[in-house]
């Protein structure tokens, strides 16, 4: 265990941060969940990449700059420290394109992988559909093959971004008599594709981040298939645990969200509860232990180990420890909370926040669902109804 | 930057795991509580084992290791329950007598001729003096000593037992959530394993978390004492707080997961409880390190913000 920066990963800091203080927008984007604040954020994309900031990790060859997951972590907590917007891409980034990596053909990964860490295509997911939410098995969308084509027929819904993106991916019915985990493809689309419908759906705050997609028999080539066909669940299981595990949250996140906390919790000292002082004590603490823990996976993984089923672990942790941080500044700003903008005229980015963090125990697989992953392959309990 | 056990480190724990495993189980545990007495074979096997040792460096007759081997064996003897005071006289005891550049005592600790108590002002009790009169306190703990008394205010001896008490908190916690998974495996109601319903999975789940989040804090605290950081006080009340609301959250759930078998002696769990609770006020309580770390946080003397994860 050596817990000290080398030199160069100290150098590489120093380089991120004049490069993100020169950059980073001074003043908040407006959220990404609405026309202009996407523009805005797909902007920022491009500004990224024109940086080659786009996406540190991934080769040279697909727009990366191939470094270690350590500089991925120093890079992601520079970012979060110079107030960095959120990622637009961050479907096709931190989800889909490990996923590529992992499963993609060569000639996948050379269409798909550059433009994504470019910014120039940005990407929705669509998995849940009417029928299946935390079931996801339970999808029935399919995507019948006609030649050198798919048809896909059939409704997705809860698609983040897909209101505005560019391309999407998701799992279909290829096998129309098949069930649950059998018989299903990962296709990639382009969302202008005729026959696809998109509906954005408003959400509780008003605004508009996902979107229903109608598929009306809609051609797709069968080249946008990732993995051959029937293979859809275990790719979509290796996507679902990149998004739960290390990349979708990195720590710096979390830990620059504590330290705007106690910032808060300074100027309302006076009339703050001890409760309150505890939960900002905690916030801290537990951002630290999210960092501790991410710190160890990396390690784990450029020593050739992998994340199995702890990505649960780590989704049920950062999801509620936002919710938590949230919640007490809520309880901080008292009767301010409530105001979409304070008097001075800025945004309360702690209302955004909290909104947007009731959200996480919920998105990429619900922590109930979590929690029954954690019980069942990590404890080894019986499966649901078994017995 | 590598934060990671080396396998020599993780082998090393996992020998002592076996070896306690081996000769430390339930049994022993009940035996020594019936009897009210130690049993030296015990003392014995440790000291054989080299763990007394452990800290002690080579020229003394011992192996010359770290805090963070130590935390990690720390860890095992939480998880055995381990009836001997090996933490304290060789994980405790010797660094802080290093650090001291007291070495007088060290080869006769190695060679397992000494245990070492350590009376602080921050408990009313010293565990495992070598003499014990009339001045005799029970702990709820069968299996720990204690005797009336107390000593000076010494910050790095609070510092490496508070360290090293939460590294057997979570060892303990570790063991409290495997006994309650194999008797959810094994129990049923309702024509089930009671495993089976998510009320009780939910419930261990959640001490999983706990455990999983609080372990890095411990090592990350092992290594800044290890390395002598200015910040190493902030980091083992961390580690105190994380590692105790740990093992409090899974001792009672593992409870609540027996039923009314874990209100019962015959359900092994109540040692690992008691010593949990037990190691949960000794050497500063929740309320005294999470006041640490927040007069440095909310106080300003840490470093806070993405890019001072290891200040």
């Amino acid at each position: 265990m050596d817990l000290n920066y080398t030199p160069a990963q100290t150098a590489f800091r120093a380089e991120v941060r004049a490069w993100m203080e020169a950059h980073v927008p001074k003043e908040p984007l407006i959220t990404l969940e609405c026309r202009e604040g996407y523009d805005s954020h797909v902007e920022w994309e491009r500004t990224l990449a024109s940086g080659n900031w786009g996406m540190v990790t991934w080769p040279e060859a697909y727009g990366g700059r191939g470094l270690d997951l350590i500089q991925w972590l120093i890079f992601e907590e520079e970012y979060f420290r110079a107030g960095g917007p959120n990622r637009a891409n961050q479907n096709g980034i931190f989800l889909l394109g490990p996923t590529i990596m992992e499963f993609g053909t060569e000639e996948q990964k050379q269409r798909f992988l550059t433009p994504m860490a470019r910014g120039e295509v940005i990407w929705a997911q669509a998995w849940s559909e009417p029928g299946a939410g935390s079931d996801m098995a339970a999808i029935s969308s399919k995507a019948i093959r006609d030649g050198d084509h798919y048809v896909i027929t059939g409704q997705k819904t809860w698609s983040s971004r897909a209101a505005f993106a560019d391309w999407g991916f998701g799992i279909f019915r290829t096998d129309p008599e098949s069930k649950r985990h059998k018989g299903l493809t990962f296709i990639l689309f382009d969302l202008n594709t005729p026959g696809i419908t998109r509906r954005p759906i408003r959400q509780l705050h008003g605004d508009t981040g996902f979107a229903e997609l109608f598929f009306d028999e809609v051609r797709v080539p069968v080249e946008n298939c990732l993995a051959g066909e029937g293979q859809g669940w275990n790719v979509a299981m290796a996507t679902a645990g990149f998004e739960r595990g290390l990349m979708l949250r990195s720590p710096g996140r979390f830990q620059a969200t504590a330290k705007r906390l106690v910032e808060l919790y300074r100027t309302h000292e006076a009339e703050a509860s001890p409760a309150a002082r505890e939960a900002v004590t905690q916030a801290w603490m537990a951002a630290q232990a999210y960092a501790y823990n991410t710190y160890g996976v990396a390690a784990k993984i450029m020593a050739g180990g992998k994340i199995g089923a702890e990505a649960s672990l780590n989704k049920i942790f950062w999801s509620e420890l936002d919710r938590s941080m949230h919640r007490t500044a809520m309880q901080l700003l008292g009767a301010a909370a409530e105001l979409k903008r304070f008097d001075d005229g800025r945004v309360n980015q702690w209302l955004e926040g909290y909104i947007f963090s009731l959200s996480g125990p919920i998105y990429a697989g619900s922590n109930e669902v979590q929690r029954n992953i954690t019980a069942e392959r990590l404890l080894g309990l019986p499966r649901v109804g078994a017995g | 930057m590598d934060f990671r056990f080396t396998e020599d480190q993780l082998t090393l724990a996992e020998t002592v795991r076996d070896y306690l495993v081996g000769t430390h189980g339930p049994d022993v545990l009940r035996r020594l509580d019936a009897e009210n007495a130690r049993d030296p074979a015990i003392w014995q096997g440790l000291v054989d084992m080299g763990l007394t040792g452990l800290l002690v460096p080579e020229e003394q007759g011992g192996l010359g290791m770290g805090l963070l081997e130590a935390a990690l064996i720390a860890a095992e003897c939480g998880r055995a329950c381990l009836a001997e005071p090996l933490v304290d006289t060789a994980f405790v005891g010797v660094p802080w007598l290093l650090a001291k550049g007291e070495t007088g005592q060290l080869a006769a600790i190695a060679a397992g001729e000494i245990k070492l108590p350590l009376p602080h002002a921050i408990n009313p009790w010293v565990a495992d003096a070598p003499s014990r009169g009339n001045d005799e306190l029970v702990s709820v703990d069968p299996l720990r000593v204690l005797s009336k008394g107390t000593g000076e205010d010494d910050p790095h001896l609070l510092n490496l037992a508070a360290l090293m008490s939460a590294a057997q908190l979570v060892g303990l916690a570790d063991a409290m959530l495997s006994q309650a998974t194999e008797y959810a495996k094994i129990r049923t109601q309702f024509g089930q394993p009671i495993g089976a319903f998510q009320g009780i999975k939910h419930q261990l789940a959640s001490c999983a978390v706990a455990i999983e989040f609080a372990k890095p804090v411990v090592w990350r605290a092992a290594a800044a004492m290890q390395e002598g950081l200015e910040s190493a006080p902030i980091h083992v009340s961390h580690a105190k707080v994380s590692a105790t609301d740990a093992a409090m959250l899974t001792a009672e759930t593992a409870i609540q997961v027996h039923g009314a078998m874990g209100y019962t002696y015959e359900v092994d769990l109540h040692f690992w409880m008691k010593r949990s609770w037990a190691l949960a006020g000794a050497w500063g309580s929740r309320a005294f390190h999470l006041k640490r770390v927040d007069e440095a946080v909310l106080g300003g003397t840490h470093a806070i913000g993405p890019e001072h994860t290891f200040a």
